[in-house]
């Protein structure tokens, strides 16, 4: 999967968590594709999370520190 | 021991025989003792080649007569102009002239006698000299003056009320001690411009305290007052006055009327330096107090304001992104799996119905942890539904 940033891959996750709340009964092939597809951008997403939690815990350090 | 000395004379007197020279040098030492002021009117004025003047007092009561003269160089200084019929004051001492045997009163000054002549003398030297004194001769006082050359008397309260009142800005004082009074006055004053036009001064002051008017006159004296206008510095003239302004402050390029006043007048540009320096230091300082307390804000919004945003952000995110999650999760069919329910796939299609499959077909059953590979032995519709 090519890599997307951060607000596409979550305006993409919210297309797909709209699309489940919005079903009255899920299709199983369908919802098996979309989890699927889910799973990959949320891990994309928790590692670009956590990268920026990281850099934010630096800039935070470096500020007090001054 | 006066009258020893007297004593030793009258001695002398009545036991020698002298001879004329002798005897005439004994009577001048004497008559040395009789320098005074003489009051008269000018008879029988002459002005000799030399340039030495000749004429006699007389007096007016009953024509004594007073023969005097005046040496050119002390002539040129006197300020004076000598007339026949002129009621003059004349300081000096006599002498007499050995050549001749003749007693001569010898004038080291003059003065006029009477007010009325004062002031007819004094102004129309004042008309004379009037080009000396206009606006555009004057020269300004330097900024930041440093040589300061002082003519003035040592006694007396003006150097003291004139150093107390100088600023401590590394002033040189160049100071010349002059009699400003009497009839010495004029010859010291003279001798100090000529003792301080060679030194190298930014200012020159000459101060006196207050007097009479008669004590003035040096002050007015046409010799002096030119010499202050070639000065080669500006001059400032501290000599307060009576009705009339001396002409040499007239002549000065800044006349004051106090030798504290004059201190002031060189404190000006120094303390006004002192002072902008004072300013330039507070503006300087409530700068950089004004652009740390900018810093300290700019430092707590960054800390305070722009990390909080940021933390709320990533923690917003973070929420947002669990909660996709736990959406996805719930929603994922094989989370029923463990539950106990299968999918069951043919060529990978989901099967929905019976009628998707057939006997003998190959199916995979997708378990919690695993696929089963199964073949269809029989199809039955279920009872309940149709």
């Amino acid at each position: 999967m090519k890599e997307k940033n951060l607000n596409q891959n979550l305006k993409k996750l919210n297309e797909i968590v709209d699309w489940f709340e919005s079903q009255e009964e899920i299709d199983v092939e369908i919802a098996l594709k979309k989890v699927k597809e889910a799973t990959e951008i949320l891990k994309e997403a928790k590692k670009r999370l956590k990268k920026a939690e990281n850099e934010f815990e630096e800039i935070k350090k470096e500020v007090d520190f001054e | 021991m006066k009258e020893k000395s007297e004593s030793y004379i009258k001695e002398i007197l009545s036991t020698r025989v002298f001879s004329v020279s002798a005897y005439l040098d004994l009577l001048n030492t004497l008559l040395q003792a009789c320098k005074t002021k003489v009051v008269g009117e000018i008879s029988e004025l002459k002005r000799a080649q030399s340039g030495h003047v000749y004429f006699s007092l007389k007096d007016k009561k009953d024509g004594s007569v007073l023969n005097c003269v005046i040496w050119n160089s002390v002539y040129n200084l006197c300020g004076v102009e000598m007339k026949e019929g002129l009621e003059i004051i004349a300081s000096g001492e006599p002498d007499i002239y050995k050549p001749r045997g003749e007693i001569k009163f010898k004038v080291a000054s003059v003065q006029l006698k009477g007010e009325g002549e004062l002031k007819k003398q004094y102004d129309k030297l004042k008309q004379k000299l009037e080009y000396l004194f206009v606006e555009e001769k004057k020269r300004l006082i330097p900024q930041f003056p440093c040589k300061i050359g002082i003519i003035t008397s040592k006694q007396g309260a003006v150097i003291n009320d004139f150093l107390n009142n100088l600023g401590c800005y590394g002033f040189e004082i160049k100071m010349v001690d002059s009699r400003v009074e009497g009839e010495e006055a004029l010859k010291d004053l003279l001798l100090s411009l000529k003792t301080l036009k060679k030194q190298k001064l930014d200012v020159l002051v000459i101060m006196r305290g207050g007097g009479s008017l008669e004590s003035f006159l040096a002050f007015n004296n046409e010799v002096l007052v030119r010499e202050l206008a070639r000065f080669p510095v500006p001059t400032i003239v501290a000599v307060g006055h009576d009705k009339d302004v001396p002409l040499l402050a007239l002549a000065a390029d800044k006349t004051v009327s106090t030798p504290t006043a004059a201190a002031n007048l060189l404190n000006q540009s120094w303390q006004r330096l002192e002072w902008e320096i004072k300013e330039k230091e507070a503006s300087v300082f409530s700068f950089l107090s004004s652009f740390f307390d900018k810093f300290k804000l700019l430092e707590y919004k960054v800390k305070e304001g722009l990390l909080r945003v940021i933390e709320g952000e990533i923690n917003d995110l973070k929420t947002r992104i669990e909660r996709f999650q736990s959406v996805v999760l719930s929603n994922d069919p094989k989370r029923n799996l463990a539950l106990g329910y299968s999918i069951a796939r043919k060529s990978g299609r989901i099967i929905r119905s019976i009628k998707n499959i057939d006997v003998g077909d190959m199916i995979d059953l997708e378990v919690s942890d695993g696929i089963i590979k199964s073949k269809v032995n029989e199809r039955k519709k279920s009872k309940s539904k149709s």
